[in-house]
């Protein structure tokens, strides 16, 4: 399409008088591309090779258009705030990496609302892109112009139903509050993601990890029903065994479906859980010991949680007496980690022949100081149990590792594969980051739920359990001496994905910004499958557009 | 008076990166170009892979009109005066031959700024927060109200001397001119950009095809005679390289500022007022500042949302993540860093490997050669001093930023 315009804007001059100026658009033969395809490129057939011409950091979409479609909502009742002081609070997710800037906002109050809503963007064409806690990394939350629908306006638990062991809650809720109303019936949810200010709707949507995931699965397979509202407008209601195909794509399906309203979720009777902590200093056997515990069944919960490559602690717990027992009695005496005070003998030898590595020695021991503390605050242990780990995991974890801005490149690989690839990863960290955490976590999956894990978080080539490992620069407080460009963080999010292209795994946050590796890492044939699906659900591509596609 | 968050001078590569980053974040930027859009502009146009990954990721697929003839170029070949030639591909394939006139101009209008053509930027002045920045558009003078001030208005910056009146006569300054002709018979391939370590001929001598022409540049100490100078690479490229052109069809040229990298000499700007792109001093070897200008652009765009987000000093923002740019630019300047390192996005070692050892002995002795040229600059005891801060510290030190 040549695109030849001529717009006449006007500014005020010095003199304050109109002064008219012209905006001239010349004869540049600017293509318009239709999402999820790739024009021949001009430069040459084997210019950046490998790499997918496709833009990551979007434009942003920006109609005539708009105006009509707000008066359409507001005579159908759907209240919209285009202040851009609003806008502004959206401008950005966890990952900050993204900037874009909604025309409008609208707070979810129903599913009757959102289909009228997404009724109204698909006439108009408007894009419409959800938001749960805005936990995203790469600008999947925000919205590069158009309506940004924050779901956090449906926070509601439905109904608990503690005899079959269920709850129905709307899903925008945070995962504390759901913690917290199930509580108070003695119950609680199966898996979660360590940060609990992610809503339900946009876990399910991804996945979700925790560190009971190698027995429980991951938060997403929790889901027994939706309530969904399609890109189209249509409520409905999606399960297993009720419209199983839409179910199918919901789940895991990066938001680009239909918009989760509700879900009904498995939950279980609460229990105080026992922790044990193992200390490593090799990245290799600490991971190969999780994966004899998860293969065997041996714990109720295992992760591993490091700083750096150092000290690499091994968390495993329980939530019965029997279970703890048996494994001191079995498993105990084959785990190769040490003691809180034997890793503090070998690292103080370790250094002793190590002096000019003093900085990290103290780096280490002020992380111990701080942290340990933390996981066993007298308010959150009765007899020596945790009571809380909701409270215990999400404040620490995120006090702790990290910082305010979440850069959590990823990779996600079958058992076997797992030990090599993280190795491959921590390199990688350590050339770009002076202090970093690697968090480890397998996940249990289910046979029945394979097509769900299609074009997911779940790698292509995972039976019975998948592994997946996260790599966090800590890139401290606001005030920080570090402080990095977008490039720097991209370089080493990419460097992380590149060794996922050439082992064959799957990543856990791959859109947005990085969506350049979906093809790369699926295969054409798999995502053109979900790319004519999608344009079946959503005609106009107006649901999520930038995140997938 | 128009009041707004940011006002960029100069319709670049870089000003477009920097109002990208901007206008995501909902920043209403303004940005202020000399001449009238699209313009012309000298360079080569041949753009590292790295910069058109950038292009690609932040403004979406080039359209052909942003191209010269050839559309892309496949790597470098060096010849150094003992008549040893050596080609080097780009890692990752061939990288675009940019038509700045239109590449720049596609590029800004990607961006989403409001673009003010035709206006000067005069000056500049402090007033509480903000800054006043005065033009002159269509002849009459013109105010603007801004928080932030970015000065991507390439080497001669206008931006610069309105805060620094004094840096021009600090810093050495160099002629870089090229002549269009029309090809008789040229061996040069014209799939590679091809570059002259000759001392005799220039500081910085050079030839590629564009558009059915043959390309000859030179560059020089600011006051040689360009004609001279250039008719000089004509006889030799005849001479030595057999190539035959025929008079040339035009010429331009411009003032640059070539060493600021070698030496971790950049100029970030005071205060509110932020530069970025080669007016900072930003150029990578072989010259191509395009990828730099991208990517220092968007720094300083990030550096502004950030502060803003943070409330902090938008310098202190900025001068900490432009340490990556730095890296990533001085590195390649660096001899410890092409000794030893991968700096650069073709593989110099492995072509050099590729060489008789009798010849790549005459190619070490042609580069010192070349080296010395730049002897009178006295930049050797400064590039060896950022190379070993660079090797204790993992970093280029910042205090010799301006």
């Amino acid at each position: 399409m040549s695109a030849s315009r001529s717009a006449n804007a006007v500014i005020t001059n010095a003199f304050g008088n109109n002064a008219a100026f012209t905006c001239r658009t010349l004869n540049l033969d600017i293509p318009v591309i239709d999402i999820g395809t790739f024009p021949a490129d001009p430069v040459a057939a084997n210019s950046l090779q490998g790499i997918k011409r496709q833009q990551t950091n979007p434009k942003r979409w920006n109609e005539p258009v708009w105006g009509e479609f707000v008066l359409a909502l507001r005579v159908s009742d759907v209240e919209i705030i285009e202040q851009k002081f609003v806008s502004g609070t959206f401008a950005t997710d966890a990952g900050g990496t993204a900037y874009g800037m909604p025309h409008g906002v609208v707070i979810a109050k129903d599913a009757a609302q959102i289909s009228t809503l997404l009724q109204a963007a698909q006439q108009y064409k408007v894009p419409v892109t959800v938001r749960g806690g805005g936990l995203t990394t790469e600008g999947e939350s925000v919205a590069f112009g158009g309506v940004l629908l924050d779901m956090t306006g449906m926070s509601r638990v439905l109904k608990i139903d503690a005899e079959n062991l269920s709850v129905r809650t709307q899903a925008g809720i945070f995962w504390h509050s759901l913690a917290e109303a199930l509580r108070r019936q003695n119950l609680d949810y199966l898996s979660a993601p360590l940060n609990m200010t992610s809503s339900v709707g946009g876990t399910l949507g991804v996945g979700g990890i925790d560190v009971n995931s190698a027995r429980l699965g991951c938060s997403a397979d929790q889901a027994i029903a939706l309530q969904v509202v399609t890109p189209t407008g249509e409520i409905v209601e999606c399960s297993d065994s009720e419209n199983s195909e839409l179910f199918q794509r919901v789940i895991l399906g990066y938001g680009q479906f239909g918009v989760i309203t509700e879900a009904t979720l498995k939950v279980r009777p609460y229990t105080p859980l026992a922790m044990h902590y193992f200390y490593y200093t090799s990245l290799s056997e600490a991971i190969a010991d999780l994966q004899m515990l998860d293969a065997n069944d041996v714990s109720d919960y295992s992760g591993i949680l490091t700083m750096m490559d150092k000290v690499v602690n091994l968390l495993v717990a329980f939530d019965s007496d029997q279970r703890e027992t048996a494994f001191k009695t079995d498993w105990l005496h084959r785990l190769r980690g040490h003691g809180e005070f034997g890793i503090a003998l070998k690292m103080a030898l370790y250094y002793a022949v190590h002096p000019w590595r003093w900085r990290e020695a103290l780096f280490l021991r002020e992380r111990k100081n701080t942290l340990f503390p933390e996981f066993r605050r007298p308010e959150h242990m009765r007899n020596g149990k945790v009571v809380d780990r909701t409270v215990v995991f999400s404040r620490a974890v995120w006090k702790h590792w990290g910082s305010r801005q979440m850069v959590i490149p990823d990779l996600a690989t079958s058992p076997e594969k797992f030990i090599d690839t993280v190795q491959k990863a921590n390199l990688v960290c350590k050339k770009y980051f002076p202090h970093y955490t690697l968090y480890c976590v397998g996940i249990k999956l289910r046979a029945d739920h394979a097509p769900h894990y299609e074009m997911s978080c779940i790698p292509p080539d995972a039976v019975t359990h998948a592994y997946g490992c996260e790599f966090e620069p800590m890139m401290g407080d606001l005030n920080a001496d570090a402080m990095y460009s977008r490039d720097t963080l991209q370089s080493f999010k990419n460097e992380i994905y590149d060794i996922g292209v050439a082992v064959g795994a799957s990543y856990y946050r791959f859109g947005g910004m990085m969506k350049g590796y979906i093809r790369r890492v699926f295969g054409d044939a798999v995502v053109d499958k979900h790319l004519a699906m999608k344009r079946k659900a959503d005609p106009n591509m107006i649901l999520n557009r930038d995140v997938i596609f | 008076m128009r009041n707004v968050d940011v006002i960029i001078v100069g319709a670049s590569l870089a000003a477009a990166a920097a109002a990208k980053r901007l206008t995501d974040a909902g920043l209403e930027t303004i940005i202020l170009e000399r001449k009238e859009l699209p313009r012309h502009k000298i360079c080569s146009g041949i753009l590292s892979p790295r910069g058109h990954r950038f292009l690609l990721e932040n403004f979406g697929p080039l359209p052909r009109e942003v191209l010269h003839d050839p559309t892309w170029c496949r790597g470098v070949t060096f010849h150094f005066p003992s008549m040893v030639s050596m080609s080097l591909d780009f890692f990752g394939g061939s990288t675009p031959h940019l038509h700045r006139k239109y590449s720049d101009y596609w590029a800004i209008q990607r961006s989403g700024a409001e673009v003010h053509d035709q206006t000067s930027f005069v000056g500049l002045s402090e007033e509480n927060d903000h800054i006043i920045v005065n033009a002159r558009q269509h002849g009459e003078d013109i105010q603007y109200r801004a928080r932030h001030v970015i000065g991507a208005d390439g080497p001669s910056s206008p931006v610069i001397r309105a805060i620094y009146p004094d840096y021009p006569e600090q810093i050495p300054w160099f002629f870089v001119g090229q002549k269009f002709h029309g090809i008789i018979d040229c061996p040069l391939d014209h799939e590679y950009f091809h570059f002259f370590f000759n001392p005799n001929l220039g500081h910085y001598t050079w030839s590629h095809a564009r558009d059915g022409q043959q390309i000859v540049g030179v560059g020089f100490k600011s006051g040689d005679n360009f004609d001279a100078k250039h008719k000089n690479v004509v006889r030799y490229l005849e001479e030595k390289h057999g190539v035959k052109l025929d008079p040339h069809t035009s010429h331009e040229g411009c003032a640059e500022n070539f060493g600021p990298s070698l030496i971790n000499r950049y100029v970030f700007g005071k205060g509110n007022v932020l530069i970025t792109g080669q007016a900072a001093g930003f150029l990578n070897i072989i010259a191509e500042g395009m990828s730099c200008a991208l990517h220092s652009g968007a720094i300083s765009g990030e550096a502004i949302v950030e502060a803003r987000l943070r409330n902090r000093p938008v310098q202190e923002v900025y001068r900490k993540m432009i340490a990556s740019e730095v890296r990533r630019t001085t590195d390649q300047w660096n001899p410890l860093k092409v000794a030893f390192g991968m700096p650069h996005e073709a593989d110099f070692r492995a072509a050099l490997m590729k060489l008789s050892w009798a010849e790549r002995r005459l190619v070490v002795q042609d580069i010192w050669k070349f080296i010395v040229l730049y002897k009178e600059f006295k930049w050797g005891r400064q590039i060896v001093q950022s190379a070993l801060g660079r090797l204790s510290n993992g970093s280029y030190t910042q205090q010799r930023w301006i």
